[in-house]
């Protein structure tokens, strides 16, 4: 075109700007002077170039229509623009240029429902047409209403705006499209040879509805999606028996979607999918609303109710589908009042975010961080708690909800603003990512040519750059807005805030219940406490508490964790890098509430280390300190202080403190369990060791015997300490007391009442009745003499760890004779077999169930030691491998060694592991020690999260202690007992 | 729920019901029952009804003495045998936990999780079983201590004028005011034994049907002045009483087990179905034949399926493939021989259905059929062929379920300890009897 410069061209929007001059030459001399005037319409277009080369096609396939939409501006620019967003309605031009025609009509308004109703009727009313004959109709009748709709939509002043117009008339279309659906399989069900084996009479005294669902029974549709649907049927005559009509109705229902999806010259509209029907797929496609109502009664589950919140009548016999509608909907709001309903929603809700491909999370426009799915899910959350005293919230396309939320004071003016835009502006980009090439999309295209059409589709003066700006704020702001809409109102009783909704006490107790505060008086309490005052610390929790209670919530005891927050809050008070952390570190604060909501032993150790919640900041805090750590800072304070109580008095601190660590490291999963194990057995060790620095006058060389799971380096939380105490005498005349006193006193320095410390010596010889300790001759002189297999075996485990070397070789020399024999005799082992078969009745506690009993229990942990020691004692002179104070090291050495099948070792560590790890569980979780597997739901759940199982993880927890330690009791009995 | 609920609470007024019993199932297979007022029936459906499990055998731990039991209101019926005067109706129900889970230890509940395993995989399951027990003089033995039976009738005969024949029509009469519908009835082989054969239905109403037909059957015996009996061998010269179960699963409305093209019209998903069955076969026997008295049916000749193979039409067979009638591709199913008329219908029914379904899982393949009656082989011939037998025993049978894996996984582990430490108990009490057949035997000459 003569006097048009590149540059003027680009902007235009042109791409390819020297092939653009030549093709609107070409226009201009196809259709004339009014393809000069088309050149504004294109540069409003989402593509120009696509534009221009479809109108080029066109107008070489019908030049004369081409020509007289360009010469009139309004039919122009709808034609122009129609071709510039969409190539798949250039492609159904090019096969239809008959549709040219739509752009002609000056309709401001599009069709209502009834006007499109007419148009198919009108369209299928031809007779004696083939089955095929009438698909093609109805799909090419409702091809051009969508190409109106294209056009409408794509001329629009603003199509953020228009977009529930749209998504309104799409869903008419569909619909009337069903119901097309269902007259063409009525006739074709009386009447077409391959079908015809109903009378006339019979079907039609079928009745038979079709129930949308999902986005189309909210009347939300896309412009191409799958179109969810129910079909309910019933008999509408005396003469027709119900099964018939079922019968009748599953092949009216078959063939109506067969009609949208079946294969015929013109290709397929969109899937029709039943499957959210009771029972899915495995269901009848058609049911009686007595079947229905049944299935849902007995056996749906929650997900299912939530889908029908949605459900609409869309097609067919519409009394039924009423009193389909009438019968369920109720149930909808019944269901939500069940315990746990919210719980399961917000599970379903992670799932999907779990299942997106990570490659694709950040072109998600439904269903990645900030997507539409995320408003939805906020919405209907909403609803469900409150929709079961408030009727009025019972709609169900998302922006009337919003509306209605809002009117009810649910949702703040403010929010409702924006959550109404942010969903219109997601929607609208999808939309035109679908109607581009009719696709069934949600994903941002890759290339930056697509993205560019849609940036300029929504406005064309936008580059890709600032439709990807504006889309990133936007689903920021989604993100953070759930939070914002859901929890920030729960302050609005106590607090004063002026931008969210003023709800009622009862609305915020419906709310906190919802979430799984059992007690959500006190809660509002807390919330009041912590939110209170004009400090800059009542400001910041102001802030910060919406998403804490968030966190709280996904604990297993949110109440206790709350109030845990609330006096932790209160002892650390102004403390400046507190209050920064908690502002500026989320991954700290969401830590902190994990510990403070599953671990009861954390939260009390908290209130003696409040500065511990720093260590929530950088999880190398996590990580225990070494036992040479540990010895440098007690031993520097025994050498400090002179004064024996204050000593240890920071010594005891200190074991609180590092048990605190290993408790949130535990809780939080930052360490395995052998670390934490490793990190207790440090802990106690150098404990014992520093306070008997504190003791030691050097009239005696004490040494400290560990046994037991200590002796393994093997303690969980609120394990005892085992020890067995040996001496030489140095200085004292009267050695035998002064080790006495010393124990005595080590005993007292090591009590603490506020971390428990059991120092228990029951392991040495002759038990409850013999001496508290011994001179090193005096064991030789007593295993010499006495010795027997139960105390050889208590001794395997055995590892020194305080005396002077000399002592601890002695006493370990003398020892390894005992423990690891040359020979072992036959009756020794059957001794041990008894032994263990008697301990099984005897040191049971009365009426325990041997099942669930931790340590003693049938195939628990004392059944895996026993086996193990039972091999180390027979066989450890033979394998020196086999030598060590550690089972799980011992058991791995045995299967070396050849001395058990891999796949018997794999069963016995699995239980040992699992004990271990439950009884850990057990004292996190209550800060009580227990060797029982609670019967206590909650409690079984809370230890399941410290076990790092899903949340609602009781029974499985249950199920699966029950049926390792059966497994690995068969093999115990087997190798232990069974074994010669 | 509310619809039914309310039926419920409505037919309570209109019928006048006096009492409504309230009945669930313990882990031995138990019928139990608990009446209450109409006027607590609606508390009943809403909070469920307190009891104390610990008295119920394998229910519940003594430390976990509460338990709710939650009326399942789309089994009401008034019981028909109570008469109009003071009408009573029953309900089975659920048990559940005081904090709302379904009870580990309820029998119905084993069975639903089985059922929903399933479901998940598509399929329905559908059975219906063939009922064999004895009619008794009484519960009295005579001189010899053996029981009397009301009649010296054998397979199929009409005996003019008897007991058995009233009894029948009576208990198919009973069957079916209380919504179960019977397909057939007739008189057995041994003198006294009849069989009645429910008409299929899903597994969950089939077991509560089960339960309800023991019931029902015991209630015509005593109105009508007899004795009825589930004990597997009553007699030592006469047949037991088994419960063979037809069994078929359905995707939607068609029966997965049929295909056209399949040996005997069946499909993959059967054969594989059966051989899961097969395979898992002896360690469920201590289930689906639970007493001691369960194996001297097993093993007392004639036609009880002792040893582990199927056959087409073959009456010797553990899983018999019944004659196949043409153009009815809906009614292809199989037929499982060994289950007895005492067995837990619903821990039996959760057993079989998972078995078959591990062999869907897992792809087994079906061994070859077996053509001959198993019985006439010789022990090698068998061992040649692969066949090997059910266990001899109770003791037998508990060694087997002791190392089923597949067995603790349905029944849950509670479920599971239990049945062992109950099923041991019994052998137990019964190895430590003097028999009438050692002092037979062996007082004369020894």
């Amino acid at each position: 075109m003569a006097g048009l410069g590149l540059s003027e061209l680009a902007r235009y929007g042109f791409v390819e700007l020297e092939g653009a001059i030549a093709k609107l030459d070409q226009l201009v001399d196809a259709v004339g002077d009014s393809g000069r005037s088309a050149l504004a319409d294109l540069g409003e277009s989402a593509n120009p170039d696509q534009a221009l080369n479809a109108l080029l096609d066109l107008s070489s396939i019908d030049r004369v229509s081409v020509r007289k939409l360009l010469s009139k501006t309004d039919s122009a620019a709808r034609l122009v623009r129609t071709l510039g967003a969409s190539s798949a309605m250039v492609d159904l031009l090019r096969r239809r240029p008959d549709f040219l025609k739509i752009f002609e009509a000056k309709e401001t308004a599009l069709p209502s429902q009834s006007e499109l109703r007419k148009r198919f009727i009108e369209a299928l009313s031809k007779d004696s047409v083939s089955v095929e004959e009438r698909w093609v109709q109805l799909r090419l009748t409702y091809r051009r209403e969508l190409l109106r709709l294209v056009a409408f939509d794509v001329t629009s002043r603003n199509p953020v705006e228009v977009f529930g117009i749209v998504s309104a008339h799409l869903t008419d279309l569909a619909t009337e499209a069903l119901e097309a659906g269902l007259l063409i399989a009525r006739d074709e069900l009386v009447d077409s040879c391959d079908q015809g084996i109903f009378t006339k009479s019979e079907v039609n005294s079928t009745r038979l509805s079709v129930i949308a669902m999902g986005k189309c029974g909210a009347r939300e549709l896309n412009y191409i999606s799958d179109v969810d649907v129910i079909f309910v049927a019933d008999s509408g005559s005396e003469d027709l028996d119900r099964d018939r009509a079922l019968e009748i109705g599953t092949r009216l229902a078959t063939r109506m979607m067969r009609a949208m999806d079946g294969t015929a010259s013109e290709p397929m509209l969109w899937q029709v999918d039943p499957n959210l029907r009771p029972e899915g797929k495995a269901g009848a496609l058609v049911r009686t609303v007595e079947s229905h109502v049944n299935y849902y009664e007995r056996w749906a589950q929650n997900w299912e109710y939530q889908a029908l919140l949605k459900a609409r009548f869309a097609a067919g016999d519409e009394r039924l589908a009423e009193d389909y509608l009438s019968r369920l909907k109720p149930l909808v709001w019944s269901a939500a009042a069940r315990e746990g309903f919210v719980e399961a929603a917000q599970k379903m809700r992670e799932r999907v975010l779990d299942n997106i491909p990570s490659n694709e999370v950040n072109r998600q426009i439904k269903l990645g961080p900030g997507g539409l799915r995320d408003i939805e899910f906020t919405v209907q959350l909403l609803q469900l708690v409150h929709g079961r005293t408030d009727e009025s919230v019972r709609v169900s396309d998302t922006l009337s909800a919003i509306e209605v939320l809002n009117a009810g004071g649910y949702i703040g003016r403010q929010d409702a603003i924006v959550f109404t835009s942010h969903y219109k502006f997601l929607r609208s980009i999808e939309h035109r990512i679908q109607f581009a090439q009719m696709r069934r999309t949600h994903l941002m295209p890759e290339s930056d040519a697509q993205v560019r059409s849609i940036a300029r589709g929504l406005n064309s003066r936008w580059t890709s750059t600032q439709l990807m700006e504006r889309w990133n704020e936007v689903k920021l702001e989604v993100r953070s807005l759930h939070q914002k809409v859901f929890y920030r109102p729960l302050l609005s009783a106590v607090a004063k805030l002026g931008d969210t909704a003023q709800l009622s006490s009862d609305q915020i107790f419906d709310r906190l219940k919802a979430i799984g505060f059992d007690d959500p008086k006190s809660a509002l309490a807390h919330i009041e406490a912590l939110t209170s005052g004009l400090s800059r610390r009542a400001t910041i929790q102001k802030q910060l508490l919406p998403v804490l209670l968030e966190w709280f919530a996904r604990g297993s005891d949110p109440d206790s964790g709350l109030l845990a927050f609330r006096r932790l809050s209160e002892d650390l008070g102004e403390s400046h890098w507190y209050l920064r952390m908690l502002r500026d570190s989320s991954g700290a604060a969401e830590r902190m509430t994990q510990v403070l909501s599953t671990s009861r032993l954390a939260t009390g150790l908290f209130e003696r280390h409040p500065e511990a919640a720093a260590w929530f900041e950088d999880s190398n805090d996590l990580t225990a300190l070494t036992l040479e750590d540990l010895r440098l800072e007690m031993g520097a304070i025994v050498e400090r202080h002179d004064e024996t109580e204050k000593a240890a008095s920071s010594i005891r601190s200190i074991r609180r403190r590092e048990t605190l660590r290993l408790a949130m490291a535990a809780v939080l999963g930052a360490q395995s369990m052998a670390e934490i194990s490793q990190g207790l057995s440090d802990i106690t060790e150098s404990y014992l060791l520093a306070l008997k620095d504190l003791i030691d006058d050097g009239s005696i060389d004490l040494g400290i015997v560990a046994m037991g799971r200590f002796g393994g380096a093997e303690l969980g939380f609120g394990s005892d300490a085992d020890l067995m105490f040996v001496y030489r005498p140095l200085e004292s005349l009267e050695p035998q007391k002064t080790a006495e006193r010393q124990i005595a006193e080590l005993r007292k320095l090591a009590a603490d009442p506020v971390l428990e410390f059991e120092l228990d010596i029951d392991l040495r010889p002759e038990g409850k009745n013999g001496p508290v300790a011994r001179s090193l001759e005096s064991y030789a002189a007593y295993y010499d003499k006495w010795a027997n297999t139960w105390e050889a075996q208590a001794l395997l485990r055995a590892r020194v760890i305080a005396g002077s070397e000399g002592l601890v070789s002695e006493f370990t020399a003398l020892i390894d004779r005992y423990r690891y024999p040359t020979e072992v005799e036959a009756s020794a082992l059957t001794e041990i077999r008894r032994m263990k078969a008697r301990i099984e009745t005897e040191r049971l506690p009365q009426g325990a169930d041997p099942k669930r009993h931790l340590k003693l229990g049938r195939g628990s942990l004392s059944d895996v030691e026993w086996l193990v020691q039972l091999l180390q004692l027979s066989n450890g002179a033979k394998h020196p491998s086999i030598r060590t104070p550690k089972t799980l090291e011992a058991l791995a050495a045995c299967v070396s060694e050849g001395l058990i099948e891999q796949h018997d070792a794999t069963v016995l560590e699995e239980a040992w592991k699992l004990a271990s790890r439950v009884r850990s569980a057990v004292v996190l979780w209550g800060s009580r020690k227990s060797d029982v597997l609670t019967e206590d739901r909650r409690q079984l759940d809370g230890m399941a999260r410290i076990l790092e199982y899903p949340s609602g993880s009781a029974g499985t927890l249950e199920q699966d202690y029950l049926a390792f330690t059966r497994r690995s009791r068969m093999v115990f009995e087997r190798l232990f007992y069974d074994a010669k | 729920m509310d619809k039914q609920r309310d039926f419920v609470l409505r037919t309570i007024e209109e019928r006048s019901v006096k009492f409504v019993r309230l009945w669930f199932t313990d882990v031995a297979g138990t019928l139990k029952s608990v009446a209450i007022a109409p006027a607590e029936v609606e508390g009943a459906f809403n909070e469920g009804l307190g009891f104390d499990g610990s008295a119920i055998e394998g229910l519940a731990r003594t430390y976990e003495a509460d338990m709710l039991a939650m009326p399942d209101p789309s089994t009401f019926q008034i019981l028909p045998w109570r008469g109009e005067i003071n009408p009573t109706a029953r309900m089975f129900c659920d048990i559940q936990t005081p904090d709302g889970q379904p009870a580990a230890a309820d029998p119905r509940n084993v069975l639903r999780r089985a059922l929903s395993k399933a479901s998940d995989m598509g399929f329905t399951f559908y059975i219906h079983p063939e009922i064999e027990f004895y009619l008794l003089k009484s519960s009295e033995l005579n001189e010899a201590g053996e029981p009397v039976p009301v009649d010296k009738a054998g397979y199929f005969d009409n005996v003019p004028g008897g007991t058995a024949n009233d009894f029948r029509r009576r208990a198919v009469q009973m069957l079916e005011e209380l919504g179960i519908s019977v397909e057939f009835s007739h008189h057995e082989g041994g003198p006294g034994q009849n069989e009645i054969d429910l008409r299929y239905a899903d597994a969950l109403t089939m077991a509560d049907n089960i339960m309800s037909f023991r019931t029902v059957i015991k209630e015509v015996a005593i109105e009508q002045g007899v004795y009825a009996t589930f004990m597997p061998k009553p007699f030592t010269q006469h047949p037991g009483s088994g419960m063979h179960t037809h069994m078929s699963l359905f995707e939607g409305d068609t029966n997965a087990f049929f295909d056209a093209s399949g040996q005997y019209h069946l499909s993959k998903t059967a054969r594989q179905f059966m051989a899961g069955i097969l395979h898992h076969a002896p360690e469920i026997t201590a289930v689906t034949n639970q007493y001691v008295n369960s194996y001297k049916r097993l093993w007392g000749g004639g036609e009880a399926p002792s040893f582990v193979c199927w056959g087409h039409n073959n009456r010797s067979a553990l899983l018999r493939v019944p004659l196949y009638k043409p153009d009815k591709g809906q009614s292809s199913r199989i037929e499982y021989r060994a289950i007895d008329s005492a067995a837990n219908p619903y821990l039996a029914y959760a057993l079989i259905l998972s078995a078959g379904l591990k062999g869907i899982e897992e792809g087994y393949e079906l061994p070859a059929e077996t053509e001959d009656n198993v019985w006439d082989l010789t022990d090698s011939e068998r061992r040649a062929m692969g066949i090997q037998p059910l266990p001899q025993s109770l003791d037998h049978a508990i060694r087997k379920l002791e190392e089923s894996e597949l067995a603790a996984e349905v029944l849950g582990e509670e479920v599971f300890s239990y049945v062992l430490a109950n099923k041991r108990r019994e052998w137990s009490d019964y190895r430590s009897q003097v028999t009438p057949f050692e002092l037979h035997q062996n007082l004369e000459t020894l």
